[in-house]
């Protein structure tokens, strides 16, 4: 399954904050096209090694390969460019744009607008097609002139959503896509999540496991920095490591 | 066809303004706004659309006016340089200037660089100090525009021809700031105000857009610049330094910054007041800074966003509803102001009767500041004033707020 050098691959990834160690030692192996979550308790690393993974904080050690080079040290930019896209669990958007401008910036650079002053951003069709075609996936047509500021919660999770995958980058992460959504909305995301990211690679930090066992092909759990278990979902479901580091109120959901 | 509307009317506009207030004092207060506008667009194309607060904004606008002025000189050598291409001088100086200045200030956003925009003007001001045969020290440098060649009979001595240079390069600078928000430079300046840590993850530099957006701000400053050095013929370190950049700081502001043309009303407000108080008083700096504090506590989004308050009620045809509320506002208003006013004018008066001057005369009326009446009554219209307002003002609010539903 596992195509050498394709993919998203982290070899013993490692970061500090001052003398405490937050990441110790990060296996983690995507392949392309895969849906790949990544589940842990509370304060096991989830976040902070999305955000070594996507550039924005330098990892103390270790190496991460995006489909056969190496984007260890690179900048959020950069990595960007490479074909990676993320999402935020803290809600990031632009609150002073509209929903339609939102998603245009997510997909702008993948749609051939450099840093440009000369043309007009109206001339680059598809870029508008896309973030029109991106807008209504999302089911926020009707919303196309509301800041993105004014939304209410679960729009504004979508939109969030809808700003990363925009750019029709290859790989991406998802950082908690349904936190704080309720039952419907989570199920409507999950559709959404399904369709976008057809034929791509997807990882996902996801607390509802529910929602993994239903989207993932593969699972990392992630305890304490390390990466104590990887497989598909039923080969997670039965590992005794996994019970004891992290079961506790989600044990039924497992069994 | 609609978008250019408001273009074409504005040329329109420029051709009649001038035979509407002829004058030579009518001129000059043209001149000036004109100048004001391109210099606060500029700026705003930095604080409103880029989220950049630019405490050193005259630094561009000093370096553009500066070169333009060597250039006007250089002519008065013979040198074949056309008085109204002196902006595109002024925009050269302002382009390298910011491309300096830039390299530093915009590798960081919000409150680092506003200071490090701030240390800038200082250092500025230094500088020009420090090269006199550049900058021509305390008294700055001069020149005569109408050195330059003549074209097609015009010489650009007069006040009349002033205008109309004025006129053409402020409506192209105003064109192209404008289409600027147009591009995608223009709405990743947007996005990198709202949020700069996700334009990065989005695969823009954050710190590219903010440059690119610097220094093209710092050419349309310099073309402010060699307008400025045209119709003035004179730059002094003044026009480099912290209270040029104070300057335009307000009257963007007062403006309104959500706006593309809400600094246009700012420009055109602030070198009204400076000019028709500067004659009346020495404290006018004072007003306009009572006017900048009270707008950034009650209006902030400026007079453009004032008058965009009103965009619902007008659609809603229900703006009479509101002319009433908004006239009992008056009485108060004029009370408040004719006590402040008052006071500072009696402060002003004392300070200057200390130091040896005559009682004379205060707004044109014998006003004794050493007694002690004048205070109180300043005092009491004041307070009456305050309070009617305090009466009046959330009954307007409220009658704004049922009228916009």
């Amino acid at each position: 399954m596992n195509d050498p050098g394709s993919g998203l691959i982290v070899t013993g990834l490692r970061k500090s904050f001052g003398a405490l160690e937050i990441i110790k030692g990060v296996e983690l192996s995507v392949a392309k096209g895969e849906r790949h979550a990544v589940i842990g308790p509370n304060g096991a690393g989830k976040s902070t090694l999305f955000h070594l993974i996507t550039g924005r904080f330098p990892a103390s050690d270790g190496r991460i390969e995006l489909d056969g080079t190496d984007i260890t040290g690179w900048s959020a930019h950069q990595i960007f460019r490479a074909g990676l896209a993320r999402s935020f669990q803290v809600t990031s958007l632009f609150p002073k744009l509209s929903v339609f401008e939102n998603l245009r910036c997510g997909a702008m650079r993948n749609f051939g607008a450099g840093v440009s002053v000369f043309r007009l951003l109206d001339g680059f069709r598809p870029l508008a097609e896309q973030a029109e075609r991106t807008m209504e996936a999302l089911g926020l047509t009707h919303r196309r002139h509301v800041a993105a500021g004014s939304l209410a919660y679960a729009e504004q999770r979508a939109l969030e959503i809808g700003v990363a995958i925009a750019g029709g980058a290859h790989t991406i992460l998802l950082d908690e896509p349904t936190a704080g959504m309720s039952r419907t909305e989570t199920e409507r995301a999950v559709a959404l999540i399904r369709k976008v990211t057809e034929g791509r690679t997807l990882v996902m930090i996801e607390h509802d496991l529910g929602v993994v066992f239903d989207l993932a092909d593969r699972i990392s759990v992630l305890a304490d920095g390390k990466v104590i278990a990887s497989g598909p979902p039923d080969q997670v479901r039965g590992d005794a490591a996994v019970r004891t580091a992290y079961l506790g109120a989600a044990a039924e959901v497992l069994t | 066809m609609k978008r250019w509307a408001p273009w074409i009317a504005a040329a329109f506009a420029a051709l009649l303004l001038p035979h509407l207030f002829a004058s030579g004092f009518g001129l000059s207060l043209l001149n000036r706004m004109g100048i004001a506008i391109v210099f606060a667009l500029s700026f705003n194309m930095l604080l409103g659309q880029g989220g950049m607060l630019d405490f050193g904004h005259a630094i561009m606008l000093g370096f553009g006016g500066f070169l333009a002025m060597h250039a006007m000189r250089l002519a008065g050598l013979g040198w074949f340089i056309p008085t109204p291409l002196l902006p595109l001088v002024g925009a050269a100086g302002g382009l390298a200037s910011a491309l300096l200045t830039g390299w530093i200030a915009t590798r960081r956003d919000r409150t680092a660089f506003a200071m490090i925009t701030l240390g800038l003007a200082e250092l500025v001001v230094a500088v020009v100090l420090m090269f006199p045969s550049v900058f021509g020290g305390e008294e700055g440098i001069n020149g005569d525009r109408s050195d330059g060649p003549a074209i097609l009979g015009f010489d650009f001595g007069s006040q009349m021809q002033v205008y109309h240079v004025v006129a053409v390069w402020t409506w192209i600078s105003a064109l192209l700031m404008w289409r600027t928000t147009l591009t995608p430079l223009g709405r990743l300046a947007n996005a990198v105000r709202d949020n700069p840590e996700r334009v990065g993850f989005l695969g823009y530099d954050p710190a590219r857009v903010r440059f690119r957006v610097y220094v093209l701000s710092g050419l349309f400053a310099g073309i402010a610049g060699g307008l400025q050095a045209i119709n003035d013929e004179i730059m002094t370190s003044g026009n480099i330094g912290s209270e040029a950049s104070g300057a335009v700081l307000l009257m963007t502001f007062i403006g309104g910054i959500g706006t593309f043309w809400g600094p246009i009303l700012g420009a055109v407000l602030i070198v009204l007041l400076q000019v028709a108080l500067g004659t009346l008083t020495d404290a006018w700096q004072l007003y306009s800074g009572l006017l900048f504090v009270a707008m950034v506590v009650w209006a902030p989004g400026g007079l453009a966003g004032i008058l965009l308050a009103h965009a619902p009620v007008m659609r809603a045809g229900r703006l009479g509803q509101l002319v009433g509320h908004y006239l009992r506002l008056i009485p108060g208003f004029a009370l408040a102001l004719a006590g402040v006013a008052g006071l500072s004018e009696l402060a002003f008066r004392l300070e200057a009767i200390r130091g040896g001057a005559s009682t004379g005369r205060i707004m044109g009326l014998a006003i004794d500041a050493t007694a002690a009446w004048p205070w109180l009554v300043a005092a009491v219209l004041f307070l009456a004033g305050a309070a009617l307002l305090n009466r009046t003002f959330p009954q307007a609010r409220a009658a704004w707020q049922a009228a916009a539903q």
